[in-house]
């Protein structure tokens, strides 16, 4: 409870200063949303086109599709959000040598790697993914329940956490490596295909992003079993269990990574 | 307090062939290199000393520094400081030592100073009264004052340095590690610095283990020295002893009437001296003559001189202790 309560205010305390430090580059900020939401458009735009000339697309109408897009953005951006600095570990601080000041610290590495910066500009992603599920929604004939709307916002921090695992677990791999930017980077790459219809996809491809590098968990599954009620056990229940399973991998090859760290001569 | 028992620290190197196919060639079957950067080093820190860890690049001091401080785990031997194994139970341990390499900043960047030490109070759980006292401290030794404000990436090295140290003195360590906390300093950064750090030493009985290219600092901060070469130790002991050790090294200087018949002079042959023994150099208005005093005494040196050429002016001098460790690593004494 204690551990809890530190941690809770760690976070405050770098959250605090991250916004700080942002306030002074208000430009950045500006430029890197208005560049975001440039990128969506233009990803709307294309479903757009191609729906106007098919009616639906293997039994999947425009407004669903949009609908799953849409939800596929949340997690994506509460990840890019709160845990962005997990990029940089893979990319050049343990490569440079800079990863030694977490290890001379007495708190958790991870949790002070996790914590220690908020990308801002990942607003962009939640705010256009919140906007295009409000204006699919009231065109979706919905069944809603309580057990629906309380599984609905259960899944997201679980799918959030399937990004998050993925990063942790691929950006570990540089204290071997020194650099695995590359390797998330790939990963991340198969995250397109999860903000369509997995079923839209041949099994090779379906398989892979479901039981591989499940990011079809992170959208199509539970956005899936909100528009139709169907199999809350495989669409919410495993989405849990693989982020759990996902986090706890990361979270070991981290830990026995750090032994293996060998800092960069000067 | 500090027990540093055959401490070995070896790198692995992977040899890469050069373009794509030494790529995928080194990625499944990997050439590596051994280093031993750190080749059973052994020493022990009484509570309170300030240690010097000297050597010429490369020669694995922040290597040391690192396994010490809990950042690399040795290959092999062990280290125990305040009854801790820092590789082990990590967090509990760097909770009682700070760290300072002066070549990479511990701040955070974009924040300014003053903000950097909030976080700090509170990954260190420094309590508030604490803090401010602590905080009053650092600012009278380091003078953080005119730039505390300003955010971190605005300081100038010296600054950056000073701002460095108090980040690594805010939770009142037993121990402090400085690697290389003078570099690319100037003179008077580098006194205020040595002050700090003498303070610190002095009102709080901290043991400080440092690094440095710098004897000044050598001589002016540390009650022992630890030479480290290629990995190995080659001396322990205070700065008389290696005088001692080392320091039959002697200097003669002249300044010679004509400058022509300089060359007619022939130590090396004259005394039957090997070229370790003895050194000639000349910038063309002094000539400097490093002679090894065991071999050939200081009078019959002064003798030979001034029976071969007129001078206007000549003396002899013990080395300083630069010229000393300069010597060491030139030959490469093995003790
Ligand atoms: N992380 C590392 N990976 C590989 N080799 C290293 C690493 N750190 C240091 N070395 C090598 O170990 C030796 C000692 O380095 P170091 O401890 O930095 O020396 P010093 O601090 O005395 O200049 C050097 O040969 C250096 O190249
Ligand atoms: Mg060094």
């Amino acid at each position: 409870m204690k551990n809890i309560k530190r941690a809770l205010r760690m976070h405050r305390i770098f959250v605090t200063q991250e916004l700080k430090r942002m306030m002074e580059y208000k430009g950045d900020f500006i430029v890197g949303i208005i560049g975001f939401l440039l990128g969506q458009f233009f990803n709307i735009m294309f479903l757009w086109i191609i729906f106007s000339q098919i009616p639906s697309l293997m039994g999947w109408t425009l407004n669903q599709i949009v609908f799953i897009y849409g939800f596929s953005l949340i997690p994506k951006g509460l990840d890019h959000l709160l845990f962005d600095n997990l990029w940089s570990i893979g990319h050049f601080t343990v490569a440079k040598g800079d990863f030694d000041k977490y290890l001379t610290r007495p708190i958790d590495t991870l949790f002070h790697v996790m914590v220690e910066k908020l990308q801002i500009d990942a607003l962009g992603e939640l705010l256009m993914g919140i906007a295009l599920i409000c204006v699919t929604l009231p065109q979706l004939a919905i069944e809603w329940g309580i057990v629906k709307i309380l599984l609905a916002l259960l899944v997201i921090p679980f799918a959030t956490l399937i990004y998050t695992g993925i990063k942790i677990a691929t950006a570990a791999i540089a204290f071997w490596t020194k650099r695995s930017g590359n390797i998330t980077y790939m990963f991340y790459m198969v995250n397109d295909f999860a903000k369509y219809p997995s079923t839209i996809y041949n099994r090779g491809v379906r398989a892979i992003i479901t039981y591989v590098i499940p990011f079809a968990f992170t959208a199509f599954y539970p956005a899936n079993y909100i528009l139709t009620g169907e199999n809350p056990w495989f669409n919410i229940g495993l989405t849990v269990l693989i982020s759990l399973i996902i986090m706890v991998i990361g979270i070991c090859i981290w830990n026995i990574g750090i032994k293996a760290y060998e800092s960069a001569g000067s | 307090m500090i027990y540093v028992e055959n401490l070995k620290k070896e790198f692995k190197k992977s040899i890469k062939e050069p373009g794509l196919k030494g790529s995928i060639k080194s990625f499944f079957k990997p050439d590596n290199e051994i280093i031993t950067a750190v080749d059973d080093i052994s020493f022990h820190v009484p509570r309170g000393e300030v240690l010097g860890f000297i050597g010429p690049n490369g020669a694995g001091k922040s290597t040391v520094i690192k396994m010490l401080t809990g950042i690399l785990t040795p290959t092999s031997g062990r280290c125990e400081i305040n009854g801790q194994i820092p590789y082990k139970n990590r967090k509990n341990y760097v909770k009682e030592i700070g760290v300072v390499f002066g070549q990479r900043t511990q701040l955070w960047w974009d924040l300014a100073l003053r903000e950097t030490y909030t976080v700090l109070k509170e990954i260190y759980e420094v309590d508030d009264v604490q803090y401010k006292k602590r905080m009053a401290f650092l600012n009278e030794v380091l003078e953080l004052d005119s730039f505390i404000t300003s955010p971190v990436r605005t300081l100038s090295l010296g600054q950056r340095m000073r701002a460095d140290i108090a980040a690594s003195l805010l939770h009142s360590p037993k121990v402090l590690f400085l690697d290389e906390p003078t570099i690319g300093l100037d003179v008077v950064v580098k006194d205020n610095i040595r002050k700090a750090i003498k303070a610190i030493n002095q009102n709080e009985n901290t043991t400080v283990i440092l690094t440095t290219h710098d004897l000044q600092d050598v001589e002016n901060l540390c009650s022992r020295i630890v030479m480290i070469d290629k990995g190995r130790k080659v001396f322990d002991g205070d700065i008389s002893e290696l005088k001692k050790k080392f320091g039959q090294s002697r200097e003669m200087k002249f300044v010679p009437v004509d400058f022509n018949v300089v060359e007619s002079l022939n130590y090396a042959k004259t005394f039957n001296l090997s070229d370790d023994d003895v050194q000639v150099e000349s910038d063309g208005h002094k000539v400097n003559v490093r002679f090894n005093s065991d071999k050939v005494s200081v009078e019959k040196m002064l003798n030979y001189t001034l029976s071969e050429i007129h001078v206007k002016d000549i003396s002899v001098s013990d080395a300083d202790i630069e010229e000393i460790i300069k010597g060491i690593y030139r030959s490469e004494v093995e003790v």
